[in-house]
């Protein structure tokens, strides 16, 4: 809006006056490499959105003109990053304008797909859907979303599934990615998402990095962290890591670990707190309770596996006692890491007049102990009483824009609805009464996470799949098994999305969608804060939104009742609904007309205030003897007994370890310029061209050993699967010895092919970073 | 009638700038002693203080980032053989306000760590690449690779249609001769001097007088 003013008052001044030469002042300006819109006016308006890509969840200004996004720029006013981006975030816009952009649907008759309009594709999925239900039940059609969803669009999914359907059959990519921090979460606290905020980073004297490359996969967080460090000398960022990264460069002290000894690690630091008497006894007298679960539970490998885990009343004296066995000196032997540094790890969360915060991703989500990891690094910031006070924070971060807004706030998951869980019904009630549904539609209990879907799709239980916003045929783990699964004789397939993929090649419909700010919507970050986006672009042909996708189905199948909303205005009204199922101090929403006006607000946001420390009688509101002016005290009362609960989480060895014949392990991410599977950020030129194509990162010493020298090809191979990919030696990144590295984005090379579907029995997150292959020279 | 009317007026308005313009440079001149002094301060503070200063919005003392080599800029030889134009300056940028791909190549991580800011921190001519080095717009930032990343491939992934806006114009004075108001954001660029002064600076947008340093005296952004 101000361009246009500036623009036009440059002009104008630049013909009042009679003087003014700028020919001749700057000759010869030839801008011949400059592709420039000859249809672009002088109309150019900044409007706010959040960024497209990380969980971070960065506010942007996105410039657009003649309904096109032109530019964009940091947000200033946006607390979370101050004007900053990322290098993603930056070109985002130009994920809007491959020129492979889908925007005909269409459908597969007789083996070939065939552009249609969009209307009789709908009709065709709404046909299929209720064919499948009537022959084979309700339980056998299914919908798999996405971290990437907006809120409207995971609730109308939701609703859709759970409230009109009648099937538990909703899953989303958040399973892969964000499961293991909610199981921790919930067993630790009872309510999910982190106390603290990115405020803390202002506060925190230390920061631990646990497995989380933060510098390449939340880049505007960690250069705040920098930031800190420059201003405040005193400030340590440690690195506790299975490979060294550009993070660890630029870290104090880099310290690498065995995979999986995370858990002996975090338990040695407890050890050690305890033994030097650095704990803070009132505090885990006044608001802790012990607690022990199972143990030996197994890794989800057998088809339609079960679990649950059981919570055993334990005492401060078992603690201690239980911890004997994770002495520096015997986690040394099983860990790598010295004992020395160990006491180091454990004196920083010891010493009480340093404020620690703990940061942590994917390494510890994606681990087939993830639920106990994040127990156990609560352990630690609750035996010191170092949580949920400003710098004093064990920080979950996520990796999509809205895996907390959309699959954990709306609860797009199998157990979950938006507010509580299926199997109570208590909670049952109360989603049923706000979705005007009757109660016994909402089947109580739940039915397949997304590992064991994608089983049921292969066995034959699950016949019809509508996947939205995400690329399970890149993503999936033991990838090989599913595509078959997708492939087979009478399963039916459906996938919304903007453009070409792995996926799209299995779907017998194809629906095109609008994506980020090209429809209306709302995204959830890592810190509880909802920030809204207008539509500010016209989608192109054909496409529409999710959401919209979602209710032109629904109401093709006779619950035109259940979405009555107009097109103008439906996300509006769904906000509206969506809301009252957080009603209350512990999860209250901002108002629809609040989070149009501000670069996002945090929940839980009580009479017009935004709470930045839960459970903390100062800012929090929902906490019992809740006094902004009092002095600090903590109520945890996402338990019944308003307490944290410390669980005893002992080492347990993953489901394959190396050896003799699959001498390596294989450990896989991601790298600054591409995000998730990369069908976005490969067709952003500047991000394709630094990053072309995936790689596999060894040793130096293991490369020479078998003489393999960069870019050579190598050819890996594990149980399931075989690749072979261009060597990257000491470039990136370097692993340890004995252990490979390959980033997930590039669809030519699927590493998924190789990695094993074993999950975390508590959260069923799979573990991506840990199986074993051997590698040959190709 | 009316006509008449509104050309004095835009005539009147220009005779002021320019009587502004004339007094403001008078007066600098008289200061300049006074003026460096005070922001070296300030620049000493931005070093060391410990407020929590995330860069956001332009803030007016990164203009004296560089006050301390503006009257070394001043004097550098312009002439190089392989000079920054406006042309290149925009061809490395998806979009006008995009940060640069880097030009050239780069160590791996793991070999040369991260140490862009050895040269570009400060600036100076570079045998290798016959050229001055840019010096960065926003000091203090450490992680450049977030932003800036380098190509090493042609090829695309897929054809793009993207399109964006022209770049701004330059030299729109209100006046021959007073001083033209800055064209873009100051996000990220508050430190005028980086891209507009000394030898590295872009050959369209050179300041003839980098040594006097306080820019946003006279130069104005037009929001």
């Amino acid at each position: 809006m101000g361009n246009i003013k500036r623009r036009k008052f440059l002009k104008k001044t630049a013909a009042a006056s009679a003087f003014s030469a700028t020919s001749g002042l700057y000759p010869g300006i030839a801008l011949s490499n400059w592709k420039a819109s000859d249809s672009l006016t002088e109309e150019i308006q900044w409007n706010k959105t959040p960024c497209r890509f990380c969980g971070v969840g960065c506010g942007l200004l996105v410039a657009t003109s003649n309904g096109r996004a032109v530019a964009v720029k940091g947000d200033p006013e946006s607390s979370v990053n101050k004007g900053l981006c990322c290098v993603k975030g930056y070109h985002t816009v130009q994920a809007l304008y491959g020129k492979d952009r889908l925007t005909k649907a269409q459908v597969r008759k007789n083996g070939q797909m065939v552009e249609v309009p969009i209307e009789e594709a709908l009709d065709l999925v709404a046909r299929k859907m209720q064919e499948t239900i009537k022959e084979h039940g309700k339980n056998a059609v299914a919908m798999y979303g996405s971290g990437q969803w907006t809120i409207p669009d995971g609730y109308v999914a939701s609703k859709f599934m759970k409230g009109a359907i009648g099937t538990n059959n909703l899953e989303a990519n958040a399973r892969l990615c964000m499961a293991s921090a909610v199981t921790g979460f919930l067993t630790s606290f009872g309510s999910d998402e982190p106390m603290g905020c990115y405020e803390d980073i202002n506060h925190a004297d230390a920061f631990v990095l646990w497995g989380n490359n933060m510098a390449e996969m939340h880049p505007v967080l960690y250069s705040r962290i920098l930031d800190q460090r420059l201003k405040k000398k005193h400030i340590k960022i440690i690195d506790l890591t299975t490979r060294t990264t550009r993070t660890s460069y630029a870290d104090d002290k880099s310290i690498l670990f065995k995979p999986q000894t995370d858990l002996a690690i975090a338990n040695a630091i407890c050890y050690e707190i305890i033994k030097n008497g650095w704990t803070n006894d009132e505090f885990i007298k006044d608001h802790c309770s012990f607690k022990t679960g199972k143990t030996n539970i197994g890794y989800g490998l057998e088809e339609k596996f079960k679990f649950s885990d059981q919570a055993t009343s334990s005492s401060y004296a078992e603690f201690k006692k239980l911890l004997n066995d994770y002495t520096p000196e015997k986690v040394e032997k099983l860990s790598g890491v010295s004992a020395e540094d160990i006491r180091y790890l454990a004196s920083i969360y010891g010493d009480p007049k340093t404020k620690v915060m703990s940061l942590w991703c994917m390494g510890f989500n994606q681990h087939t102990r993830g639920t106990w990891i994040n127990n156990l690094v609560y352990n630690i910031h609750l035996l010191t009483g170092k949580i949920s006070t400003p710098g004093n924070s064990p920080f979950s971060l996520t990796g999509q824009p809205s895996a907390c807004g959309t699959v954990r706030e709306v609860g797009t998951l199998t157990h979950r609805l938006p507010h509580g869980v299926v199997m109570n019904e208590k909670d049952r009630q109360f989603a049923a009464k706000i979705w005007g549904v009757p109660v016994e539609n909402i089947p109580d209990k739940p039915s397949n996470h997304t590992v064991e879907m994608f089983r049921s799709l292969d066995r034959g239980e699950i016949r019809f799949m509508w996947i939205q916003v995400t690329n399970p045929m890149v993503t999936m783990p033991k990838l090989n098994r599913y595509r078959k699964a997708c492939e087979k004789e009478g399963r039916f397939i459906v996938v919304s999305d903007i453009y070409p993929t792995p996926t799209t090649a299995v779907a017998d419909v194809i629906l095109p969608s609008a994506m980020w700010i090209e429809r209306e919507g709302m995204f959830g970050n890592s810190e509880r804060r909802t920030q809204h986006f207008n539509q500010l672009v016209p989608p192109p042909g054909d496409a529409i939104s999710d959401a919209w996708q979602i209710i032109e189905v629904a109401r093709r199948m006779g619950f035109e009742k259940l979405f009555p909303w107009k097109e103008e205005n439906h996300i509006e009204e769904i906000w509206k609904e969506y809301r009252k199922h957080h009603a209350g101090a512990k999860h209250e929403m901002a108002p629809y007309e609040e989070l149009k006006k501000r670069p996002g607000i945090q929940w839980p946001y009580v009479n017009g205030k935004e709470t930045k420390w839960r459970f903390n009688t100062k800012y929090d509101p929902a906490t019992k003897g809740y006094d902004p002016e009092g002095k600090e005290s903590f109520d945890f009362y996402g338990k019944k007994d308003h307490r944290a609960w410390i669980w005893f989480r002992p080492y347990e060895p993953p489901p394959e370890i190396p050896d003799k014949e699959y001498p390596f392990w294989l450990n896989t991410g991601r790298v600054i310029e591409h995000w998730h599977s990369g069908s976005m950020t490969r067709r952003i030129p500047i991000l394709h061209k630094a990053v072309p194509n995936s790689y596999v990162e060894l040793h130096p010493a293991d490369a020479k050993e078998q003489g393999i020298y960069n870019g050579d090809p190598v050819k890996l191979t594990s149980r399931r699967g075989t690749l072979t990919l261009p060597a990257s030696i000491d470039q990136r990144g370097r692993p340890v010895r004995g252990q490979v590295f390959v980033p997930f984005f590039d669809e030519n090379y699927l590493i998924n092919e190789l990695t094993l579907d074993a999950y975390c029995p508590i959260s069923k997150q799979p573990d991506y970073k840990k199986c074993a292959v051997k590698i040959e020279k190709g | 009638m009316k006509k008449e009317i509104s050309e004095s007026r835009i005539v009147f308005i220009g005779i002021c700038v320019v009587m502004m313009a004339t007094s403001i440079f008078i007066f600098t001149k008289s200061l300049s002693q006074e003026r460096s002094s005070i922001s070296n301060e300030l620049f000493a503070k931005k070093v060391s203080g410990t407020e929590a200063v995330f860069p956001d919005i332009a803030q007016e003392k990164e203009v004296f980032a560089l006050a301390g080599k503006a009257k070394l800029l001043g004097k550098q030889s312009t002439y190089s053989s392989s000079e920054r134009t406006l042309s290149n300056f925009y061809k490395r940028r998806a979009y006008p306000g995009a940060p640069p791909k880097i030009p050239h190549e780069v160590q791996p991580d793991m070999v040369g760590g991260n140490n862009c800011l050895t040269c570009h921190d400060n600036g100076g001519y570079v045998a290798k690449f016959s050229a001055y080095t840019p010096v960065t717009p926003h000091p203090g930032m450490e992680n450049c690779r977030q932003c800036h990343v380098p190509e090493t491939t042609d090829a695309l992934f897929q054809e793009t249609d993207w399109n964006t806006f022209d770049p701004p114009e330059i030299g729109h004075s209100a006046l021959h001769g007073s001083p033209p108001p800055i064209p873009h954001s100051l996000q990220l660029r508050g430190n005028c001097l980086a891209c507009h002064g000394g030898a590295a600076a872009v050959r369209e947008i050179r300041s003839s007088h980098p040594e006097r340093i306080n820019c946003r005296q006279c130069h104005v952004y037009m929001k």
